[in-house]
């Protein structure tokens, strides 16, 4: 019993010092994407290096939480990996970075690539069996992202296609996720980040990147806006943000962090500008 | 038909094959972590903090946000727990109409999804109580998450208690509270361990609730309102979110492991001497 009470005496002592120990340095929160949070966790680090008595904090948990939190003032700043909707005017969008999405296949598939139209047709479950797109005579396995990823916005936006239409055989969430389920899958066709993609096949994991549209799915092709589906990555407030925002943004936009946003394998807003 | 010989001889078969089937898994688990994350622990990892979202560095700040999470979490459920287990084993009968509403409600509780708890921890330990996000929030979370299985396996722990002890005790006068205090509680020390060995395990294995309450921030924590990322968080980003990231995911699930299986360590050896002799 003595040591139960020591306990909960020491933990009412922390809590009262922890409320002491809130200096008066300024604190900057993000919350979004969990897509942006690991970039801008790290421009984050490098600007409080740069100003020691600064301290920001990232959260994640989606890009529609940042577009909530941000609204409500719940943080500062949100971050969300598309661009904003018309229902979200009333809030100003600053890009940090792009992002493409292309469409993976396990290596050994023997596909090279896919019309716009075979896309379709293999989410919408009109094409069952990769032998009619010139494979092997076994049925296609179709990944989707789950509701209300940008991902899978930005894909259907690009395809002309409704969720409702489409006939996934496996949901997914983040982007790792969708990566191994199609390198562990010699039938599925996903789709996914490209730098991400890229990476992980350089590094021997066993996919291929098909391109979109004729156009080859890299980086490069991304950086040189050519690539038919980007997004951007963006950092949102709303119309009277505090000055640390505004300077934290600017910093997020400038060239100083370009490396950490290659890092990420992200293209940097000012790269083709 | 089967002669009775022979059935004997199957289920035998059956039984030895579930059994090496439970033990198999965790040994290929525990495979799969050696071959992906072994290359990366180094002592250095164990300190250092994460560089390059976690693809590069330790996790030396994320061990400190976990320990002070679950610090949090169990100086919370223990004291509550107990007290509340010893209500419903000694003030409650177990058929009577409170206890069996108690139950209920411990039972509801215990099967909620922890994503129910992490949006509850969200919103009121976060947002109304004004903790925000921090490794506070978080372990109180974790508390209302783990109370009700704690309490669940300390009142069982409680009432199998010998009844012998209890005449005992009443034969030789002793008071109620010094029968708790002196025979009851440290005669059932191992099942309050185990108790809290499961409430460890629940606690360190949780993702969803802890990115909504205690967060996604890498530093060193200075205080117990500073946000901190718990291990099982960083587990679950390296590997869904950061490509490349497989084998610090892999070294870190190493280290979670071994943690568990430290305290599991302690809390035995903790409760045995306890026991009396």
């Amino acid at each position: 019993m003595k040591r139960i009470c020591t306990v909960i005496a020491s933990l009412m002592i922390a809590i009262s010092l922890a409320g002491c120990s809130q200096s008066s340095s300024e604190k900057l929160v993000l919350t979004g994407s969990s897509t942006v949070a690991p970039l801008v966790a790290e421009i984050a680090k490098r600007f409080e290096a740069l100003n020691p008595d600064v301290r920001i904090d990232v959260q994640t948990g989606g890009s529609s939480r940042g577009v909530n939190d941000a609204r409500k003032g719940l943080a500062d700043v949100g971050m969300v990996s598309r661009g904003l909707k018309v229902s979200e005017a009333d809030l100003r969008t600053n890009t940090i970075a792009w992002d493409g999405i292309t469409l993976i296949l396990h290596k050994d598939n023997p596909v090279q690539s896919l019309s716009k139209n075979h896309i379709v047709d293999v989410y919408t479950g009109k094409i069952k069996n990769w032998k009619d797109l010139g494979g092997v005579d076994s049925p296609i396995v179709v990944v989707n992202k789950a509701e209300g990823r940008s991902t899978l916005e930005l894909f259907l936006k690009h395809f002309g296609l409704k969720n409702s239409e489409v006939n996934a055989d496996i949901i997914i969430g983040d982007n790792q996720q969708g990566l191994k389920t199609v390198e562990g899958n010699p039938l599925a066709i996903g789709y996914v980040s490209i730098g991400a993609a890229a990476y992980e096949a350089e590094n021997g994991a066993s996919i291929k990147l098909l391109p979109v549209d004729g156009v080859q799915a890299t980086l490069k092709n991304v950086e040189l806006g050519v690539f038919p589906i980007a997004r951007p990555l963006n950092l949102v407030t709303t119309e009277n943000s505090t000055p640390l925002a505004k300077r934290f943004i600017e910093y997020a936009q400038s060239q100083d962090v370009g490396d950490l946003v290659q890092e990420q394998f992200f293209i940097a807003a000012n790269a083709n500008k | 038909m089967l002669s009775a010989h022979r059935l004997e001889l199957v289920m035998k078969g059956v039984l030895w094959l579930t059994a090496s089937v439970v033990l198999i898994i965790p040994v290929m688990m525990a495979y799969d972590l050696m071959i992906n994350g072994f290359s990366t622990l180094s002592l250095e990892f164990l300190v250092s903090e994460p560089r390059n979202s976690g693809r590069a560095g330790g996790i030396g700040p994320l061990i400190i946000s976990t320990g002070l999470i679950l610090f949090v979490c169990l100086s919370v459920v223990i004291p509550l727990g107990i007290t509340c287990a010893l209500y419903l084993s000694e003030s409650v009968e177990e058929s009577s109409a409170s206890g069996k509403r108690i139950s209920l409600v411990l039972d509801i509780l215990s099967g909620v999804p922890s994503i129910i708890f992490g949006l509850f921890g969200y919103v009121f330990f976060a947002q109304v109580l004004g903790f925000g996000f921090s490794i506070l929030s978080g372990g109180l979370t974790l508390a209302c998450m783990a109370l009700p299985l704690f309490v669940r396996l300390t009142e069982q722990s409680l009432r199998h208690s010998p009844s012998s002890y209890r005449q005992a005790a009443e034969a030789l006068n002793l008071t109620h509270v010094g029968f708790i205090f002196k025979i009851l509680l440290p005669s059932s020390a191992t099942g309050i361990a185990a108790a809290t060995i499961v409430a460890t395990g629940r606690a360190l294995a949780e993702t969803a609730v802890l990115i909504f309450t205690a967060g996604y921030v890498t530093r060193q924590p200075e205080s117990l309102l500073d946000s901190g990322r718990a291990l099982s968080v960083h587990i679950y980003d390296l590997a869904m979110n950061v490509a490349g990231g497989t084998k610090p995911a892999a070294a870190t699930a190493i280290i979670l492991v071994m943690f568990l299986i430290l305290i599991n360590g302690l809390a035995r050896y903790l409760s045995k001497r306890w026991l009396p002799r």
